[in-house]
């Protein structure tokens, strides 16, 4: 599909990357006329904090997706388990402990989320339709309306903490969101699982008939898609400094859009993690350069709408055109001998 | 003969909308026996109102669902159509409800056409393509209003009393409502027109080799569901009295969808009816109302929904299940007895 570069290069920009990277560009040089500040390499570098927990939810997400299924419940599980932590910490347990445990429900609710999709054989659809609901109405079982704070100082504002100082520095979100990118392209594009996963989702029945454990294959992204919804949580508590129940509310939608923009295909069976990665930035750039603008969150999120479907359906339009004209071409070569 | 008799009976109580029906009359006979409040004339008629809104909107999502698709924007179509509705209204108080009913419509159909249009020939998935609408027309709703929301003064007396005056014992809002079930009761199963959008759910690639036309009969779905909604806009209207561009019919389509799947249409296509829609529009109403009734806290509202749908969704793949097992055995014993 890339016919981007007609030189002879073996470095080729692979076509889902075009869009998102094309979108990075325009909102960089249109935030940088809006002001002077955007792409001063520290507001850049701080900006991403708050955008690091969609990237993470993503990244897992694109393991889901690629099975074919969908994973709604994300964001809800985040607040489950931003719930337990904050519920344990009332409860006077060390705050380690209570990360532990708000990691430990992330895996345990993304297993049920599996479990159920799998052993039931239901569309995950509907499934994490429901656990969206159900798990949101733990956390708001748990929480009620109190707001949960005083969280100790050594455990508040990870986002504000560099891992290699000086200006720009380098900031823990950042690092760890390029750590699990490295790591899950590894999986991904480099290990058995990644592949087993690409696998069974273009093709389910195929990949059962050549010895994969497709439904094994789907727990296992599933699951993960759980325990990084817990570290999420983790992080979110820290950087917020508080909890209530509608913690994270929406965040699924925004985590999806990286994905599909990024070009993993909704249907399954192909995507990429540098896909997700690159859609991560040029989202966060989208939505930095029109908050220059002072335009609200609602118009960034239909600015955000409108890229996504034209991502899709750009491509689309493109190959109609293309189909068209090789068609013509062949009806004039055949008109030509006849 | 006496099985003949039997067998319609049994026909009855095998029917999957007997069981929301009996589910409906046992959480009455638990609501009410323990709080006899429940049964007032108000209580039922707050009860009717918010179904009324959710009954409209979901006759449509019915037929997009049938159709093999989804749907995820109406909460903003009903915003839109709501807030330009009231901005007529307020710019010219003189306005006919009649016109102002219309304008309303129009502008949901205007967006369906547009949801329409990307799903049909722009072969975007529907569930990116109404992702992506849901937030564009969000962005639209604040980019039109000016981010200022229209006044309970400001609402013509006519459409605040769709919802207070009851012509025959119902208010109009829910006779609305009823009309919308019985519309798509009557396409669906009375019509040629219902039967190709059912062929088409459940087999596409059948129904295209057999002449039905595609992205028609999936443009028709889509403006039917937009216009709905804007009927939903005007329901909304007349029942709040307030259009606030962030919070009209937010969230409504999680609510839709809840109510049309545990109403047992197919996420997958193919299956589902009008009347099940309606009591499953039904049950999430009475369940919400009944538990702030008998003094459960709202808080477990979220989670009674989602494990609801996924009882509902449990059940009736098993069903569905026993049915193909059933199936395939009896043309087993058929071909043996030949």
């Amino acid at each position: 599909m890339s016919t981007l570069s007609k030189s002879p290069s073996r470095f080729k920009v692979p076509g889902y990357l075009i869009g998102p990277i094309l979108i990075l560009t325009v909102a960089m040089v249109y935030g940088s006329l809006g002001s002077e500040y955007f792409l001063q390499p520290s507001s850049i570098i701080f900006n991403t904090g708050r955008y690091i927990e969609i990237g993470l939810l993503a990244l897992a997400l694109t393991f889901v997706i690629i099975n074919g299924d969908i994973d709604l419940s994300v964001a809800s599980t985040l607040a489950a388990s931003a719930g337990v932590l904050a519920k344990l910490f009332s409860g006077g347990v060390p705050i380690f402990w209570c990360c532990v445990a708000a990691i430990f429900t992330g895996f345990i609710l993304g297993l049920i989320n599996g479990l159920i999709v799998i052993k039931l054989g239901l569309p995950s659809l509907v499934v994490t339709l429901a656990t969206l609901a159900l798990y949101r109405g733990l956390t708001q079982v748990m929480l009620g309306d109190k707001v949960v704070a005083n969280y100790p100082e050594s455990f508040v504002g990870f986002d504000q903490r560099l891992v290699i100082g000086g200006n720009p520095g380098l900031p823990a979100p950042l690092t760890l969101f390029f750590v699990a990118a490295i790591i899950f392209y590894f999986i991904l594009h480099k290990s058995n699982y990644g592949i087993k996963n690409i696998m069974s989702g273009s093709n389910p029945s195929s990949s059962k008939f050549s010895g994969i454990d497709v439904n094994r294959v789907r727990l296992i992204a599933f699951t993960l898609s759980g325990t990084v919804s817990g570290i999420c949580a983790v992080m979110i508590t820290s950087r917020l400094g508080s909890t209530i129940s509608n913690v994270g509310l929406g965040l699924e939608l925004l985590a999806i859009t990286v994905v599909v923009l990024g070009g993993t295909d909704i249907f399954g069976g192909r995507g990429a993690i540098s896909g997700t990665v690159v859609s991560l930035f040029a989202i966060m750039a989208v939505r930095e350069a029109l908050v220059i603008q002072d335009l609200n969150g609602q118009v960034q999120d239909a600015a955000i709408g409108l890229l996504l479907i034209l991502t899709v359906l750009v491509p689309r339009i493109r190959s109609y055109y293309v189909e068209k004209r090789n068609r013509q071409k062949r009806f004039n070569e055949a008109q030509a001998k006849a | 003969m006496a099985v003949k008799v039997n067998s319609k009976i049994s026909y009855i109580f095998k029917k999957r909308e007997f069981g929301i029906f009996l589910f409906i009359l046992i959480l009455l006979a638990i609501f009410g026996s323990i709080e006899p409040r429940f049964f007032r004339s108000d209580n039922l008629s707050a009860i009717l109102s918010s179904v009324g809104i959710l009954m409209v909107v979901g006759a449509g999502q019915t037929l997009v669902i049938v159709t093999r698709n989804i749907d995820l924007s109406v909460g903003s179509t009903l915003g839109m159509a709501a807030m330009v509705m009231g901005m007529v209204a307020r710019s010219r108080p003189d306005f006919p409800i009649m016109g102002l009913i219309l304008i309303a419509m129009v502008v949901g159909g205007i967006c369906g056409l547009i949801n329409g249009f990307l799903v049909s020939f722009g072969k975007i998935p529907s569930i990116i393509a109404t992702l992506g609408t849901l937030a564009i027309f969000r962005g639209a709703v604040f980019l039109v209003s000016d981010n200022v929301q229209i006044d309970p003064e400001d609402v013509p007396k006519d459409i605040i009393s769709l919802a207070t005056t009851s012509p025959i014992g119902i208010p109009w809002l829910l006779i609305f409502a009823l009309l919308a079930i019985v519309l798509v009761w009557f396409v669906s199963s009375q019509t040629l027109l219902g039967k190709r959008i059912y062929a088409v759910g459940s087999n596409p690639e059948g129904a295209i080799s057999r002449g039905l036309s595609f992205n028609r009969i999936t443009i028709m779905v889509f403006v039917f569901i937009g216009v709905l909604a804007g009927l939903g806009g005007v329901l909304y209207t007349a029942r709040y009295a307030t259009i606030n561009p962030a919070d009209v019919g937010r969230g409504l389509e999680f609510d839709v969808i809840s109510a049309v799947v545990i109403g047992g249409t197919n996420i997958f296509g193919g299956s589902g009816t009008a009347l099940g829609t309606a009591l499953g529009c039904f049950l999430i109403g009475i369940l919400s109302n009944g538990l702030t009734v008998v003094g459960v806290s709202p808080f477990w509202k979220a989670c009674a929904t989602g494990f609801l749908i996924l009882l509902a969704v449990a059940i009736d793949n098993l069903v569905r299940r026993r049915q193909e097992e059933n199936f395939l055995l009896a043309i087993r014993n058929q071909r043996v007895a030949k």
